[in-house]
C-alpha cells in the first residue's frame, strides 16, 4: 500500500475495519449525549481538575467542553457544532441521528448491503424527508404567543423548566422591542449583562440599557432624573503625546510647558459640555449624563461633578450603537456646534454597586429599540449557562420571525416522516429502498430518547405514538408528563423550520461521508484506536 | 501619587511561564514595613470582593489553552463564593482532581515557604510554582485546543488569528480590557507578552489590531518570546509575528527562551521553570525605568524614543546577578570589569554598545557602596570615576569611556530583587545570601542586585538579516497548512520584504 511505502509508521485501517471504527465512534458520542435530550434530559455537571464548575444540558456546550480525541467523534461534533452556530439549537439530535443512521446501516451492512446503496437510499429518504418536511410546516403569524411557544420550547431543552418560562418571556419580549417592521432583526442591539446577585429567576429585561461600569468621581450624581444623554468618542483626558516625549532632547520647564498646554486643550473641550449643561438644563428639572468611549481623566471628571454631570468613560464601542437606538440621539465624534437634537433622553439614570462592580442603568426611554437582559445568578457557572441558554432563545426566536413558519415538535415531525418514508418506500424500486427503511427508523430515535429521557418506555411509547398517528391527520407527537400521544399544536410546542432542515441535511451527508470511508489512515502521530 | 497604570497581556504558555515568575517576585518584593521605591500599583490593582475583603492582584490578562492551568481554578481563589448544592436531576461528569504538589499546598495552609521545594521536578505547568493570586477576570482559557494535546495542535499562526475572528472570543477578551482600562485614571499603555513561534502568535496580532482600533493614543511595548529553532513553520509563525508587531506595537523586544551563559548561575537551558525566571528577571528590572515612585519617564517616553525612524524593534540584556563581591565598592568592581556590562537575551544577537541608544536599568546597590570615603579610600582616588558622587553618574561615566558614540540613559534602584522560592535555586555557589559575590551562603539565596539594558543599534539589523536569511531558505508553499487556515502565499513574500525594510532601518548610514 501507497502509505505505508511512504511513512513505514503509518496506522492504516481498511474497509470493514475502518467502517467499524467509525461507527463505535459515533455509538459512543450518542450514548453520551442521549440523556440530555429534551426537557426531561438530566443536566450535566462538569467538574474541572481544578474544580471548576459547569453545569449544562445544552448539546453544543457539552461538546466544547468534552474532550473528544477520538477523529470520528469529533468529526461529528464538529458537524453539530456547525449546526449550532447557524441556528443555535439541534446540537444534541444531529449528534443522535448521526448515530443512529450509522447503527442502521451497519445492521445493512453485516448483511452484505454494499455502503454505496445504503447512501443512495439515504439520500433518497433525505429529500423525501425535506418535502415531508415543507408539507407540515405551519405558517405563522409573528406575534407573542406564537414566538413564547418556540422559545419555550427551545429554552427547556437548555434550562430548567421554571427558568425556561422565565427566560421565554425576556426573550420574546426583547427581540419584540427591537424589531422594526419588514427589517431583519440584529440581535447585538440585545446587550446582555451578567450580574452576580440573587438568584436565576431574577433574570429580566431592561427596556433600555445596562452599563458595566459607573462614574468614577466620588461627587457625582448616583441618580438622575429627566436626562439627557450625550454619547460621544472624544478624549476627555490628557494624554502625552510622542512629540512631547523624548527624555534625551528637553529640559524639565519645556517639557511642563506642553504638558500645560495640552492640558488645557481637553479642558476647553469640558468647557463645551459644561457650556451646554448650563444653556439646556440651568433652571429646568433636567440633568444630564455623558457617556464617552474614550477616557475622562480625573481633572476632567472634576469640573463635571462641580456642575453635577454625571460621566462615564470608556463605554463599550457596540454600546455607542445601541445608546443611539435606545435613547435616541447620535454618537458625537467632537464637541463644536452642538445640538440639543443631537441629544438622547432616559427617565432615569443610575448607579448600582457590587462589591467593586459598578453598573450603570439607562432606563424610561421613550422608544427603546435597544434593551439589556440582565442576567441575575448567584454565581459564575449560572450566569454562564443562563447567558448560553438566552443566546439560543434568541436565536431561535428570530430563526421562526425569519421563516414565518413552524414545525410541531414533541417528536411529532418523525413520527409523521416515519410513516410516510415507509410508504414511500413501497414506491421505489431495487435495494436503495433498504436505505430508506434505515432512515426511516433512524429518525425514530428521536421520540424514543425523549421519551426513554422522561421515564417511559420507548418501544411502548412509539407503538401508541404510531397507532395515535395512523388514525390521524395532524402530526402526533409525545407529552413527556402522561406519555400519550398528544397534538403538539394544542400542548403549544414548536419547534424552528430551520433547525429540523438543517438536521436532516447535515446528518444525512455526515452519515454517508462516513459509511462510505473504508480506509482510515494515520501518520506521525500516536496509536489508532477503535 | 497617581500611578500611570500598565495593562499586562500575556498570550501562550511560555509566556505565561515569564509572567508567573515576574508577579512572583514583584509579589515577593512587596515591602509592608517602609515605603518603596518601586510603585506597585503601576502594574497591579487594588480591588474589593463581593465579601468585602481588599485585594491587590496583577493588573493582567493572561490567555492559555485548555488543560493547561492544572490545579489553578479559571476564577482563582479570592472571589470564589462557597459553592451551592448541585440541582436535582444532574450527572456529575468530574475529571481527577488535580495533585496539587507540595509548594501549593503550602501556600494554601499559610505555612512559611522556607523549605526547599523540589520545584525543578515538580513544575509541570506555569500555575504550579504560581505565588501570586489572581483576579477572576485574569485567566481565560481557549476552548477549542487542549494543551500538550497531538490530536489538537495550536501551532500555526492563522490557528490563533481565526479564533480572535470568533465573536465570542475577541469579544469577551476586549471587553475585559476595557474593564480593566475604565478603572485606571491615567493609563500608560500596555505590554504583551507572547509566545511567537506558535498560534498565540496570531492570536496576539490580531488583539495588537483590536488595540490599535480602541486605544490608538496608547502605546504597547511588545514582548515575543523566541524558541530558536530551525523548524520552518517555527520560522514562518515568527516571521508573521515580528511583521504584526513591526506594524501595530509601538516597540518590541524579542527575547529568547534559550538562555547566554552567566557567570553566577547555572540554569538547566531545557528547563522552560529556569529560562523563563532569567527572562522574568530581565523584564522586572528593565521594566523599572518607568516604574519607580521617581521615574520620569512613562512607556511612550520609552517607545517614541527607540522607535525612531521605524525602528520598532530593540534588544534586551541582563546581568544576573550584578557581580558585586563582599568587601568590594561599586568602583572597584566597575574598574576590574571586563567585557560587555550584560549579556544579550533577544536570539542571534550580540550586543555591541557602540554606536547604540541604550537604557540602562542597575539595581540593589545602595549608594554607600558606591566608594569610600576619602579619607579611607586609598587606591580608590586615583581612579577617574572616584570624583562621581552617585551610581547614576558613575556608571554614565563607564558607560561613555568604554563605548563609542552611545546615548545612554542610567536608572538606579536601591531595593534588591528578592529571589526566594519560588525563584530557582540555580544559583552558584559563590552568591551570597543577599546577593553579593563570596557572601558566605548559609541556605538559598534571598536577595540579589541585577543590571538589565534595552539597546537598538546596528545589531538589530544584523538580527533582522540572520532571520531574513534563514526565512528565504524556507519553501513556504511546501506548508500547505497556512494556506488551508486562509495565509496566502504571496503574504509569506511581503512579509520578508517587510522584514527585510525593518532591517534596512538599523543601517548605520541611514541617519544622518
Amino acid at each position: 500500500m501507497a502509505i505505508s511505502l511512504l511513512n513505514p509508521k503509518a496506522e492504516v485501517a481498511r474497509a470493514a475495519q475502518a467502517l467499524a471504527v467509525n461507527i463505535s465512534a459515533a455509538k459512543g458520542i450518542q450514548d453520551v449525549m442521549k440523556s440530555n435530550l429534551g426537557p426531561k434530559g438530566t443536566m450535566k455537571m462538569l467538574v474541572s481538575g481544578a474544580g471548576d464548575i459547569k453545569i449544562t444540558k445544552d448539546g453544543n456546550v457539552l461538546l466544547h467542553e468534552m474532550q473528544i480525541q477520538h477523529p470520528t467523534a469529533s468529526l461529528i461534533a464538529r458537524a453539530s457544532t456547525a449546526q449550532d452556530d447557524m441556528t443555535g439549537d439541534g446540537t444534541t439530535s444531529t449528534v443522535l441521528v448521526i448515530g443512529e443512521l450509522l447503527k442502521q446501516a451497519d445492521i445493512l451492512i453485516g448483511e452484505g448491503l454494499h455502503p454505496r446503496v445504503v447512501t443512495e437510499g439515504f439520500d433518497k429518504a433525505r429529500a423525501k424527508t425535506l418535502e415531508i418536511l415543507d408539507s407540515i410546516k405551519i405558517a405563522i403569524e409573528i406575534n407573542r404567543e406564537n414566538l413564547l411557544d418556540v422559545a419555550r420550547t427551545s429554552l427547556r431543552t437548555k434550562v430548567h423548566q421554571i427558568l425556561a418560562n422565565v427566560l421565554a418571556d425576556v426573550c420574546v419580549d426583547a427581540v419584540l422591542a427591537i424589531k422594526s417592521k419588514d427589517k431583519p432583526v440584529d440581535l447585538h442591539m440585545v446587550e446582555l449583562m451578567e450580574m452576580q446577585h440573587k438568584t436565576e429567576t431574577d433574570t429580566t429585561l431592561i427596556k433600555g440599557l445596562v452599563l458595566d461600569h459607573g462614574s468614577r468621581h466620588p461627587d457625582m450624581p448616583k441618580r438622575l432624573k429627566n436626562c439627557y444623554i450625550l454619547t460621544c468618542n472624544v478624549s476627555m483626558e490628557y494624554e502625552k503625546s510622542e512629540v512631547n516625549s523624548g527624555f534625551f532632547y528637553k529640559t524639565a520647564e519645556e517639557r511642563e510647558k506642553m504638558v500645560q498646554a495640552e492640558r488645557e486643550f481637553i479642558e476647553q473641550r469640558v468647557k463645551k459640555v459644561i457650556a451646554l449643561k448650563k444653556k439646556l438644563c440651568d433652571g429646568t428639572d433636567k440633568s444630564f449624563v455623558v457617556i464617552n468611549q474614550k477616557g475622562i481623566d480625573p481633572m476632567s471628571l472634576d469640573l463635571l461633578a462641580k456642575e453635577g454631570i454625571m460621566a462615564l468613560r470608556r463605554a463599550k464601542r457596540r454600546n455607542m450603537e445601541r445608546l443611539a437606538l435606545a435613547c435616541g440621539g447620535i454618537a458625537l465624534n467632537h464637541f463644536d456646534d452642538m445640538q440639543e437634537s443631537q441629544l438622547g433622553y432616559a427617565g432615569v439614570v443610575y448607579e448600582h454597586v457590587l462589591g467593586e462592580n459598578k453598573y450603570t442603568f439607562v432606563e424610561e426611554c421613550k422608544i427603546p429599540q435597544s434593551v439589556t437582559i440582565l442576567i441575575k445568578g448567584p454565581n459564575k457557572h449560572t450566569l454562564t449557562q443562563i447567558k448560553d441558554a438566552v443566546r439560543d432563545g434568541l436565536r431561535a426566536i428570530n430563526n421562526a420571525i425569519e421563516d414565518k413558519a413552524l414545525i410541531p415538535g414533541a417528536g411529532a415531525f418523525e413520527v409523521t416522516a416515519h410513516k410516510e418514508l415507509m410508504a414511500y418506500k413501497d414506491t421505489v424500486k431495487g435495494k436503495s429502498r433498504l436505505g430508506i427503511g434505515a432512515y426511516a427508523e433512524a429518525l425514530l430515535v428521536i421520540p424514543k430518547v425523549l421519551a426513554t429521557n422522561s421515564g417511559f418506555d420507548a418501544q411502548d411509547t412509539i407503538v401508541k405514538l404510531q397507532e395515535e398517528s395512523r388514525n390521524n391527520k395532524e402530526p402526533i407527537g409525545l407529552d413527556l408528563a402522561s406519555g400519550q400521544p398528544i397534538n403538539p399544536k394544542d400542548a403549544g410546542i414548536f419547534d424552528n423550520y430551520i433547525v429540523k432542515k438543517q438536521i436532516i441535511n447535515s446528518c444525512s451527508v455526515i452519515a454517508s461521508n462516513l459509511l462510505l470511508v473504508d480506509e482510515i489512515m494515520r501518520a506521525g502521530m500516536s496509536s489508532l484506536k477503535g | 501619587m497617581s500611578a500611570h497604570e500598565i495593562l499586562t497581556l500575556q498570550f501562550g504558555h511560555y509566556s505565561n511561564y515569564v509572567g508567573a515568575h515576574w508577579w512572583n517576585v514583584q509579589e515577593a518584593g512587596f515591602r509592608y514595613d517602609s515605603p518603596s521605591e518601586i510603585n506597585h500599583d503601576v502594574l497591579f490593582r487594588e480591588g474589593v470582593t463581593l465579601k468585602n475583603e481588599v485585594t491587590f492582584t496583577p493588573r493582567l490578562l493572561l490567555v492559555d489553552l485548555k488543560g493547561s492551568l492544572k490545579t489553578l481554578p479559571q476564577e482563582g481563589e479570592l472571589y470564589s463564593l462557597p459553592s451551592q448544592s448541585a440541582p436535582d436531576q444532574v450527572e456529575i461528569i468530574a475529571q481527577p482532581p488535580e495533585e496539587k504538589n507540595e509548594f501549593q499546598k503550602d501556600i494554601e495552609t499559610n505555612a512559611t515557604l522556607t523549605k526547599i521545594y523540589d520545584l525543578e521536578r515538580q513544575v509541570r505547568v506555569w500555575s504550579d510554582f504560581l505565588y501570586t493570586r489572581f483576579h477572576p477576570r485574569t485567566v481565560n482559557t481557549v476552548q477549542e485546543y487542549q494543551h500538550d494535546n497531538e490530536n489538537t495542535p495550536f501551532d500555526i499562526f492563522p490557528l490563533g488569528a481565526n479564533l480572535w475572528k470568533k465573536d465570542q472570543f475577541s469579544e469577551d477578551f476586549s471587553d475585559k480590557i476595557r474593564n480593566y482600562i475604565e478603572e485606571c485614571n491615567s493609563f500608560q499603555g500596555f505590554h504583551i507578552l507572547c509566545d511567537s513561534t506558535d498560534a498565540f502568535a496570531g492570536i496576539t496580532v490580531s488583539c495588537l489590531e483590536h488595540l490599535n482600533d480602541d486605544y490608538d493614543t496608547k502605546p504597547v511595548l511588545g514582548f515575543p518570546l523566541v524558541q530558536p529553532s530551525t523548524n520552518p513553520i517555527h520560522l514562518l509563525n515568527l516571521a508573521l509575528c515580528f511583521d504584526g508587531f513591526a506594524e501595530h506595537s509601538s516597540l518590541f523586544v524579542p527575547l529568547t527562551s534559550k538562555p547566554p551563559q552567566f557567570n553566577y548561575i547555572a540554569p538547566n537551558p531545557d528547563l522552560k521553570y529556569h529560562t523563563s525566571a532569567i527572562l522574568a528577571a530581565t523584564l522586572d528590572t528593565l521594566s523599572l525605568n518607568y516604574r519607580l515612585k521617581s521615574a520620569k519617564n512613562t512607556l511612550i517616553d520609552v517607545c517614541s524614543d527607540f522607535a525612531t525612524n521605524g525602528r520598532k524593534v530593540a534588544t534586551a540584556s541582563v546581568c544576573l546577578p550584578f557581580p558585586l563581591k563582599t568587601n568590594e565598592d561599586f568602583i572597584d568592581c566597575l574598574n576590574t570589569w571586563e567585557g560587555h556590562l550584560s549579556q544579550s537575551v533577544t536570539p542571534w544577537c550580540d550586543i555591541n554598545p557602540d554606536n547604540s541608544l541604550q537604557l540602562v536599568v542597575l539595581r540593589g546597590i545602595p549608594e554607600r557602596r558606591l566608594k569610600k570615603p576619602p579619607n579611607l579610600a586609598e587606591k580608590q582616588r586615583n581612579y577617574p570615576a572616584y570624583r562621581c558622587n552617585d551610581l547614576k553618574e558613575m556608571l554614565s561615566y563607564f558607560i561613555v569611556c568604554t563605548s563609542y558614540g552611545t546615548k545612554s540613559e542610567v536608572t538606579v534602584c536601591g531595593e534588591q530583587m528578592a529571589v526566594k522560592t519560588p525563584f530557582p535555586g540555580f544559583f552558584t555557589e559563590r552568591v551570597g545570601n543577599t546577593g553579593d559575590i563570596d557572601g558566605g551562603r548559609s541556605g538559598p539565596v534571598e536577595k540579589i542586585n541585577t543590571l538589565a539594558g534595552l539597546h537598538t543599534g546596528k545589531f538589530v539589523g544584523t538580527m533582522l538579516e540572520t532571520l531574513s536569511q534563514e526565512l528565504e531558505k524556507i519553501k513556504y508553499k511546501k506548508y500547505h497548512q497556512f494556506v488551508s487556515e486562509g495565509v496566502e502565499n504571496d503574504q509569506f513574500r511581503e512579509c520578508f520584504d517587510r522584514l527585510l525594510d525593518l532591517k534596512d532601518c538599523y543601517e548605520d548610514n541611514y541617519l544622518i
